[in-house]
């Protein structure tokens, strides 16, 4: 994740851009794979972002992938940070079964007051990060 | 005129819901859908209708035409079933207010009107792909969860026990040698487990599932019942605190249901101090295409008792 010196915009991951959150712009999808993409990516930035964002973009993909992997999400539909658990058809189960996984995949112990805040793949993204930065300080 | 009044001119389009008295206090009734018999697009329309335009949007978000259907079929379940409880006159499922409790728990908001006495009706909903199902109680709170009977976790379940279960329910699965068995026995706890914090409405941060055991016990009371009466004898199923000294556990009343041989589903209920510690749960169960069809499904093989004391 990259930052703008002197600005507080960070560098957004390529799934968490993919939002309608964003008003008013199509969405953009950044060719890029590697990180030295900084002006290639400061032409489409929005002015408008979630400057909150701490996830990193590799957090991002597995949460993902344990999710897709759960909920037998076909190939062809999208999972991406903005995807809410409910609406890919989870239920209680699940959730609890995805956070479990989450837990095994990074280590962590997510409380229950922590898991009950998680409604997107963004979300447990953030949180894992959160814990993963509080487990190695 | 009371303007909530289901107006005969605006009833072209639907037969009215076949109205029904409130449940009294010591009876639990339970409605549910099976989407697959739902499959004519004018009525799953006419469902549309009847949501506010935040459910719809809710509906649309849902990604995939069978969770939107599902999305779409909760909402109307919910809509129909507590319009169907008229007091003063038919309500009309369109005209009903949801609003969400301090932990998020949905409820009715009812107007506060002149010459309104809103029922005391509690809900609560639960769905999986195969069927949804609402349950309402009168003055006291309800929590229900369905789980299909051949779901599979995709962790090991005692894994999963030993993570989110409490140590006595841990010993209980751990026993069981045959795996299908014990998956079986997996989901029947996890869907009475998740009753009882549905029912309590304080979401499962408060109510960690770690801080309670449910078990079922043998009870005496079964030779009190005549051989002819209507009364399971299954054992009776009991929540056990481990965090309360008061234990408010020993305030609810558990049931667990095989429903159209499909699903597992237990309902959770506070004990009215009016019907007493003992009093089975009076339950009515109907499976309902709302507008079309309601079967009274009550003592038949649409609904087996597995555990609790349940008069049908």
């Amino acid at each position: 994740m990259a930052s703008l010196a002197g600005s507080s915009i960070s560098m957004q991951p390529r799934h968490a851009l993919a939002t309608s959150r964003v008003s008013g712009l199509k969405l953009v999808s950044f060719m890029n794979q590697g990180r030295s993409s900084l002006s290639y990516g400061l032409r489409l930035m929005p002015s408008r972002l979630r400057i909150s964002c701490a996830a990193k973009p590799e957090t991002v993909d597995k949460v993902c992938e344990i999710v897709r992997k759960q909920l037998a999400v076909p190939s062809e539909k999208p999972v991406t940070g903005d995807s809410k658990f409910a609406e890919l058809g989870a239920d209680s189960l699940d959730t609890v079964e995805i956070v479990m996984g989450l837990e095994e995949e990074f280590g962590i112990t997510v409380e229950e007051d922590n898991a009950q805040n998680i409604s997107t793949v963004l979300d447990a993204a953030e949180l894992i990060d959160k814990l993963c930065g509080e487990k190695s300080a | 005129m009371n303007i909530r009044c289901f107006q005969r001119n605006f009833s072209a389009a639907f037969p009215p819901l076949v109205p029904l008295q409130l449940p009294s206090p010591m009876e639990t009734h339970l409605w549910y859908i099976l989407p697959d018999e739902v499959k004519n697009s004018a009525l799953l329309n006419q469902y549309s209708e009847l949501l506010s335009p935040c459910e719809r949007e809710s509906v649309s978000r849902m990604r995939g035409d069978q969770l939107k259907k599902r999305a779409l079929l909760a909402r109307a379940l919910v809509r129909t079933t507590i319009a169907r409880y008229q007091t003063n006159c038919q309500m009309n499922p369109r005209s009903l207010r949801f609003r969400k409790n301090l932990y998020g728990k949905p409820e009715v908001e009812w107007r506060n009107e002149d010459n309104f006495n809103p029922p005391p009706l509690h809900f609560n909903i639960s769905h999986t792909s195969a069927m949804i199902a609402c349950g309402v109680t009168v003055n006291v709170p309800i929590g229900i969860d369905i789980e299909e009977n051949q779901r599979r976790t995709k962790n090991n379940i005692i894994a999963f026990a030993q993570r989110y279960f409490s140590p006595y329910e841990v010993k209980v699965l751990t026993a069981i040698s045959d795996p299908e068995v014990q998956r079986q026995e997996f989901i029947k706890l996890w869907t009475l487990k998740e009753a009882y914090v549905k029912a309590l409405g304080k979401g499962f941060s408060a109510v960690p599932f770690k801080t309670f055991t449910i078990r079922f016990r043998d009870t005496t009371m079964r030779k009190f019942h005549p051989p002819e009466s209507s009364v399971s004898e299954e054992s009776d199923i009991v929540v056990e605190s481990s965090e309360d000294p008061t234990d408010p556990a020993k305030n609810w009343r558990c049931a667990l249901l095989e429903v159209a041989g499909s699903h597992y589903g237990a309902i959770c209920v506070e004990k009215d101090r009016i019907a007493g510690e003992n009093a089975p749960m009076k339950l009515t169960v109907w499976k309902t295409v709302p507008f079309v069809e309601d079967v009274c499904v009550s003592g038949t093989d649409a609904v087996l008792v597995l555990g609790g004391i349940i008069e049908q």
